[in-house]
């Protein structure tokens, strides 16, 4: 049952993220590859906070949500002056910089060997021990995530960032600020990925660089593409489905010592294969 | 007594080329101005300065007696200039009317907190605007299109959907590059009675136009541009009818 439980909680974490990265690369069209750069930094605030014990964890994930719009809408601002593609590689290059600094910063983050023993969250006076309290938490994190993505996007909102999208002179032409909406749909980005980064520290309650470098933020891409970028649908089916991979393929007798190989080929034919044939993905559109 | 919309002394410079050199004319409230003359002549540039969406070197465009000097698109629009692209530049993955709907100005959850926190009052709103977009579409045509995706849509049908767009910012300048262009016969007369309507409920045009038989039609005022400067200004008639105008518009001299 945990197994299950374990699985159901990192799902809905990453639909957190799933749905800040499809709001930026998706819907603003912001082709981001560093949504895991904030999602690291939300996981160590809350677990340098709850560690020192300085703070409590709801406080605590305020503060990391905080920080993390702030730090979405900084990394942000550069696609507003480079244009398209050029965007990927400023992106490209702010990743590599927070693992970087995940990697080297051992006073907050514990460098390579991260920070173990993250206490368990305590909210209103009930510590969540056991897993089924902890799928309760997130279920209701995820779905308020949903939420908002879903009254964002039938919203006046959802339609300006759609049309930014498509032509950001014509929404200027038209009298609409596209810079300060775009900063808003960072922001809101940023918030998602800094709330999942502090449930996923608490969850595993041990942190350390691997689950915030260029991969993990390749995983969320690759989600996005293969089960639908733009629509809500695709933002919670992506996550389910890619994270049942590595459990499936343990079912599967292959070594560990090939297990990770494996799961990182399947992604890649994957998001190869749905490239080529089906570009809109499984329930979304096309990029 | 101020010109309604006084461009004076522009300047601007791409790589070598002198895309305006001095340019300098005044367009009067309720005419339809057409701006005439060779490619390159720099009438699109005058459309990207007037509108903010390029700065020029010298010069300045001054609208009921207000500079809109260094005033960011957004800000234009805001004073009441708005502008079509010859290349439309609508939004093809969207309905006709979600892009009436970009134009239209006071949408309340236009911004993520409303639209989250107060999102039955955002739907309340969002009723009223979409009554007004459907208006918009009816004025122009398209009263039945409005479900459409643009890409759905033929080519005139797109050329009517940006006069939409323009006219739900509230504007009461219109800047329209070519509207009659790559249009056939039909579409042709629709969007010039049009143009004519517009121009009756008050609206002032100022447009670039190839099409002479267009012109000739519809302008009050023709301006006759060339590598940058005014070259004549004058009622239609007397323009087509200058040989030396038409030796540089068809060809020729260089």
């Amino acid at each position: 049952m945990d197994f299950l439980y374990s699985y159901l909680i990192l799902a809905e974490i990453y639909v957190l993220l799933g749905l800040s990265t499809n709001l930026l690369v998706g819907i603003v069209g912001i082709f981001s590859v560093s949504q895991a750069a904030v999602f690291g930094v939300g996981a160590y605030i809350v677990a340098d906070f709850l560690l020192s014990g300085a703070l409590p964890f709801l406080p605590a994930l305020a503060i990391a949500a905080l920080c993390c719009i702030l730090l979405n809408v900084l990394v942000t601002l550069p696609s507003l002056r480079v244009a398209g593609d050029y965007f990927v590689v400023t992106s490209f290059g702010i990743q590599l910089l927070a693992t970087a600094a995940f990697t080297n910063w051992t006073g907050g983050t514990g460098g390579a060997n991260g920070l173990p023993g993250i206490p368990p969250p305590v909210i209103l006076g009930i510590t969540l021990a056991d897993t089924s309290q902890y799928l309760e938490m997130t279920t209701i994190a995820a779905v308020a995530g949903c939420l908002c993505f879903w009254l964002i996007m039938r919203a006046p909102f959802g339609r300006l960032l759609r049309a930014i999208r498509e032509d950001e002179l014509a929404v200027a032409a038209a009298g609409k600020g596209v810079l300060r909406a775009k900063v808003q749909a960072a922001a809101l980005a940023g918030a998602f990925g800094g709330i999942a980064g502090g449930l996923y520290a608490t969850f595993m309650s041990f942190v350390d660089p691997s689950s915030f470098d260029l991969d993990a933020s390749i995983l969320l891409l690759t989600m996005i593409v293969v089960c639908g970028a733009r629509t809500l649908a695709g933002s919670v089916v992506g996550p389910f489905l890619l994270l049942a991979l590595p459990q499936a393929l343990s079912l599967v007798a292959i070594p560990t010592s090939v297990a990770a190989a494996t799961r990182q080929l399947v992604y890649g034919l994957l998001l190869i294969a749905f490239a080529l044939f089906r570009p809109q993905g499984l329930l979304g559109e096309k990029l | 007594m101020n010109a309604y919309l006084e461009v004076s002394g522009l300047r601007k410079r791409f790589d070598g080329l002198q895309a305006l050199d001095g340019t300098t004319f005044a367009v009067e409230q309720g005419r339809i101005t057409c701006l005439v003359g060779p490619n390159g002549a720099g009438k699109t540039t005058i459309f990207n300065i007037i509108t903010g969406f390029l700065r020029p070197e010298q010069g300045s465009v001054a609208f009921r007696g207000h500079s809109l000097d260094g005033l960011r698109p957004q800000a234009i629009v805001a004073a009441g200039i708005a502008r079509t692209f010859q290349n439309l530049r609508l939004f093809t993955d969207l309905t006709a009317m979600d892009n009436v709907l970009v134009g239209l100005g006071g949408q309340f959850g236009e911004e993520p907190l409303g639209a989250i926190f107060r999102p039955l009052y955002a739907a309340r709103v969002q009723a009223r605007r979409r009554s007004e977009a459907r208006e918009w579409l009816a004025h122009v045509g398209l009263a039945d299109r409005a479900r459409e995706r643009v890409r759905n849509l033929s080519y005139g049908e797109q050329k009517l959907l940006t006069v939409a767009r323009v006219l739900a910012t509230g504007a009461e300048l219109l800047l329209l590059d070519e509207p009659a262009s790559g249009l056939s016969a039909g579409a042709l007369d629709q969007i010039m009675a049009l143009l004519r309507r517009l121009q009756q409920e008050g609206k002032t045009l100022l447009m670039v136009e190839h099409n002479t038989r267009v012109v000739q039609q519809i302008a009050d005022e023709v301006l006759f541009l060339h590598q940058g400067h005014l070259l004549a200004q004058g009622e239609p008639s007397a323009i087509i009818a200058d040989p030396a105008l038409a030796e540089i518009y068809f060809g020729g001299a260089l």
